[in-house]
């Protein structure tokens, strides 16, 4: 039984990429622009969405934050895709002792909490911005894909062709990206998918709770940032609006993370349940 | 053989010893590489109004102008000794800080674990058991949704909802001012905040569960069981329930940190005075010491859990111990 490919969470996918990234002629106000007149108003004809506790308008700020947010995903997860595949495939190919040495590494850093590291390394590097937070991500995110690509190396080093290449004095990184890369890139697609989510995830709980990107910069993290403000005066719109959004993302992200996970085996099950019982 | 044994329990505790070294040398060094200056978070604004002369004096008593290796070394001869310095941002001992937060998020976190292991494994089983038919994919629907909820906007939707609009249930705190030995009242602050932690996990569990039944369920023991004249439930909850124990539970074993750190972002909404808020706190007002101990106790016990969990799968499953057990590290990691 083949999946079916998510035609949903594609399409809508795309129409909240096209949305964010489009935001320039879709913005019917100034996403930075605090209307001090028309603060905490419901969403109506003229703010779409309503406005946050600062006057901003929500519609232009979702259009507007979504682009940091989905640049911040894609950066930090390129970042660790380049990290896991490098660390993953020398440990793979290296001996014992460097292998031994790396995964050791890989396992350190997946014993202090993704939260807590990333908050940590972010104190380090001081005020957020959306490079230096797509870092920070991006070194904390790397793990659990290098583990993957190892496994995947050590089982595929030791087949004739990468031998062949090898004979024929082909280095490292010709065997990798020839070789190895094209076997591995499935299993990895997943994981980057995930990666994209959670990188996401991260930079909208960090921003959430005011170690991430400050409220004057806009992404659907910072905006969320008021939302405790929000509580008090009842201003729903605040935090139900733009979670949607983030949440829309997330759930289409993943369909297509599952989807790429490739097919899953159903033999008939053996419990025959639905005949006897 | 009991040699061997002995020897293996010296083996694992030298290799959790040089771990845990490991991630202090690390806590370490990020730490004092971070650029905010620790004094400030002493002191505060009157920093400004001190002279150099009294700044200098006062790094010089704590210790912050030593090069990095003397601090390290200094902070780990105190760490042997018990003494893991002063919390800058509290002005007392950390370990103090920490023991009269530690309560509450164990409360949160065990809580959690508990009902999430117990919750994860009927769940897993009734799913595995009406495979395909409407309430597995009703289940399974519901988890897909739930586990693209990030903790926080779940917090805040609970709180919008429970707190704010129906006025049902506390929204922020562990116990109301004055009521702090009034269990009803303790517990009536856990529900939301709990109710996040389970909420946020437990479909992953209870999925993995239901995905290890099903391919139990699909060997050909079930078959010759099935054949001998067992019921379809009986083999289900004895032989296949068996078959996918071991691997639970030391999933279970790498979950409990997991969980445990998934509470930090619940309490830090609900300002639940636990670790989490700690965590947050000290990251906030570059509070070092404090962040470093916390980092570390979390790590710690993260460390032990994983090994733990290898060697309960590994004493179980003689195959993992050669393959390399790959569980934890998921990727559903916040």
């Amino acid at each position: 039984m083949k999946k079916k490919f998510p035609v949903l969470s594609f399409i809508f996918l795309t129409g909240i990429v096209m949305f964010c990234f489009a935001c320039g002629s879709l913005m019917t106000k100034d996403p930075l622009y605090m209307d001090l007149a028309h603060c905490n108003e419901a969403p109506g004809k003229e703010f779409l969405f309503g406005t946050d506790t600062m006057g901003r308008d929500i519609f232009s700020m979702i259009s507007y934050g979504g682009r940091i947010s989905l640049t911040i995903g894609i950066l930090a997860t390129l970042l660790s895709t380049i990290l896991a595949v490098l660390a993953g495939s020398v440990s793979g190919c290296a001996s014992a002792r460097i292998d031994g040495f790396l995964m050791g590494l890989t396992e350190l850093f997946l014993s202090v909490p993704g939260l807590l590291l990333t908050v940590f390394l972010q104190a380090v590097f001081g005020r957020a911005n959306v490079y230096s937070l797509s870092v920070v991500i991006g070194l904390t995110g790397w793990m659990s894909m290098a583990k993957v690509v190892r496994t995947e190396v050590l089982q595929l080093k030791h087949t004739d062709y990468v031998l062949a290449a090898k004979c024929l004095g082909g280095g490292f990184f010709h065997v990798l990206f020839r070789h190895l890369a094209p076997n591995f890139f499935p299993s990895v697609l997943f994981i980057a998918v995930m990666n994209v989510r959670n990188a996401i995830v991260a930079e909208s709980t960090l921003s959430f709770m005011g170690l991430g990107l400050p409220v004057e910069e806009v992404s659907w993290g910072s905006i969320l940032s008021l939302s405790k403000n929000a509580l008090l005066s009842h201003s729903w719109w605040i935090i139900v609006i733009p979670g949607v959004f983030l949440v829309g993302t997330l759930l289409c992200l993943t369909n297509l993370g599952n989807y790429m996970r490739g097919n899953a085996n159903r033999r008939h099950s053996n419990l025959g349940c639905r005949k006897y019982d | 053989m009991r040699k061997l044994y002995i020897s293996t329990i010296l083996y694992n505790a030298g290799k959790f010893a040089l771990r845990v070294f490991a991630l202090s040398l690390l806590v370490f060094t990020i730490s004092r590489l971070a650029p905010g200056d620790p004094l400030y978070a002493y002191y505060g604004d009157r920093v400004e109004k001190m002279s150099v002369a009294q700044q200098e004096q006062a790094r010089e008593r704590l210790g912050l102008n030593e090069p990095l290796f003397i601090q390290y070394t200094r902070w780990l001869q105190g760490a042997f000794r018990g003494d893991f310095g002063i919390s800058y941002q509290y002005k007392t001992d950390v370990k103090e800080v920490i023991a009269a937060r530690i309560g509450n998020t164990l409360i949160l976190g065990g809580l959690g674990f508990l009902l999430i292991f117990s919750l994860a494994l009927w769940l897993g089983l009734f799913c595995a058991w009406r495979e395909d038919r409407a309430a597995d994919r009703i289940i399974c629907r519901i988890g897909t949704v739930t586990s693209c909820v990030p903790e926080f906007w779940m917090s805040l939707l609970l709180l919008l909802v429970f707190a704010v609009w129906l006025d049902w249930l506390p929204g922020s705190g562990a116990y109301s001012v004055g009521k702090e030995r009034d269990a009803a009242d303790r517990a009536a602050h856990l529900i939301l905040p709990l109710a996040v932690v389970v909420l946020g996990h437990l479909w992953y569990y209870a999925f993995q569960v239901r995905n290890r039944l099903l391919e139990e369920v699909r060997a050909d023991y079930v078959l010759l069981a099935r054949m001998k004249g067992l019921g379809g439930k009986q083999v289900l909850y004895r032989h296949c329930l068996q078959g996918a124990l071991p691997s639970y539970l030391s999933m279970m074993a790498v979950a409990f940190p997991h969980i445990l750190g998934g509470t930090y972002v619940v309490e830090t909404v609900f300002s639940y005075p636990g670790i989490g808020t700690l965590a947050y706190e000290s990251a906030r007002y570059q509070d070092y010491n404090l962040l470093m101990v916390v980092s570390l106790l979390t790590g710690t016990v993260v460390i032990f859990c994983n090994m733990l969990a290898r060697t309960v799968s590994g004493r179980i499953d003689p195959r993992t111990r050669v393959q390399g057990f790959t569980g934890g590290g998921e990727v559903g990691d916040f």
